[in-house]
């Protein structure tokens, strides 16, 4: 339960803070986060989709089809107003918790 | 090169969305399994091996097609605080309020004794008791409509004693401030009438609605062998 909520929680950080820098396609916003991460973390399509398309019934993200100059379709999201708002807190929130699991590491190596 | 939209539409046959939606993830999906496809292959990967890089990125498409369906399902027109609760304490108030008043214009006409010692009370007790006789239906059908929507007993009991929550608010809002308004309202009202008529307006509707909440939740599924859970 934990577990799961702690994933959950993180890739949609890791998906939110990449959209912040513009709109991107699925396969993009996958890419960006691996290199970003240094492939720490890694989307496969299985974990991206379903997470994407969640975050767009919550209005977080929002997607539309756009023709590429090679042709091809591809689905963009780019951030909402309202995930705008929800990024800063939860990067907070993060970053709280990273910080005190830090600290209890650390204690626990000393 | 693979026909990925082919294999995409084959993996996720019978997904259940709505209108086009299942030929837009498709469209989607294999468009992601195209490209890394072609990145492989430009990475200097076989054609093979990249097909191969292509298909370990989804290793249960049965799982993946119900976490689709269950991230792209439309929210339902009511929420679910409106189906566990707001829709049966409505019922069961509207229901409740419905025998009041039938059984104030058709129930029994008592006849007043000149005997009688407490001649005043009587056809308001008999209206009363045969209200109160009512309501344990009221909640029961209550409670099967929070029950149903998958409500728990809290969200149920709640919603099934909410009749009793106007009465609840005159008691603690409404009297106080006719008190302070009108002297004969505070001079009249002693203890024991107080008493009495919050346990008949407040917790003996409470106790009648809570009693058919409670035979339908947890008496009547034993007897039938099985039990209504909530989510």
């Amino acid at each position: 339960m934990i577990a799961s909520g702690i994933k959950r929680g993180t890739a949609e950080l890791a998906v939110l803070s990449v959209l912040e820098s513009g709109s991107l396609h699925g396969y993009e916003i996958a890419r960006r986060i691996e290199q970003q991460t240094k492939g720490s973390l890694r989307f496969t399509l299985a974990a991206l989709y379903p997470m994407l398309y969640r975050l767009e019934k919550q209005k977080l993200i929002h997607g539309e089809w756009e023709t590429s100059h090679n042709g091809r379709k591809r689905r963009c999201y780019r951030l909402t107003g309202a995930g705008k708002k929800k990024l800063a807190p939860l990067r907070k929130e993060w970053s709280q918790l990273f910080a005190a699991l830090k600290q209890l590491a650390g204690a626990s190596n000393a | 090169m693979p026909d990925w939209k082919e294999l995409v539409r084959r993996r996720l046959q019978g997904m259940s969305l709505e209108g086009d939606e299942a030929t837009e993830v498709v469209e989607e999906l294999a468009a992601h399994l195209e490209e890394t496809y072609q990145t492989s292959l430009n990475q200097g990967f076989t054609k093979q091996a990249a097909a191969q890089k292509a298909f370990v990125e989804v290793r249960d498409w049965k799982d993946l097609r119900s976490k689709i369906e269950s991230s792209r399902k439309k929210e339902p027109h009511m929420n679910t605080r409106v189906r566990q609760f707001w829709l049966p304490a409505l019922f069961t108030f509207f229901l409740s309020q419905v025998a009041l008043m039938l059984i104030g214009t058709l129930g029994p006409k008592v006849y007043i004794s000149p005997a009688a010692i407490h001649p005043r009370l009587l056809p308001p007790n008999t209206l009363f008791l045969a209200w109160l006789a009512t309501l344990p239906l009221i909640g029961a059908l209550g409670a099967y409509l929070s029950t149903r929507a998958g409500g728990r007993a809290k969200s149920m009991f709640s919603a099934i004693t909410f009749p009793v929550v106007p009465f609840l608010a005159f008691v603690v809002i409404g009297l106080p401030i006719a008190m302070a308004l009108d002297d004969h309202v505070a001079r009249a009202l002693t203890l024991p009438l107080f008493l009495v008529g919050f346990s008949a307006w407040v917790v003996f509707p409470a106790m009648a609605l809570a009693a058919g909440g409670w035979f339908l939740r947890y008496l009547l599924p034993r007897s039938n062998g099985s039990r209504v859970t909530g989510n």
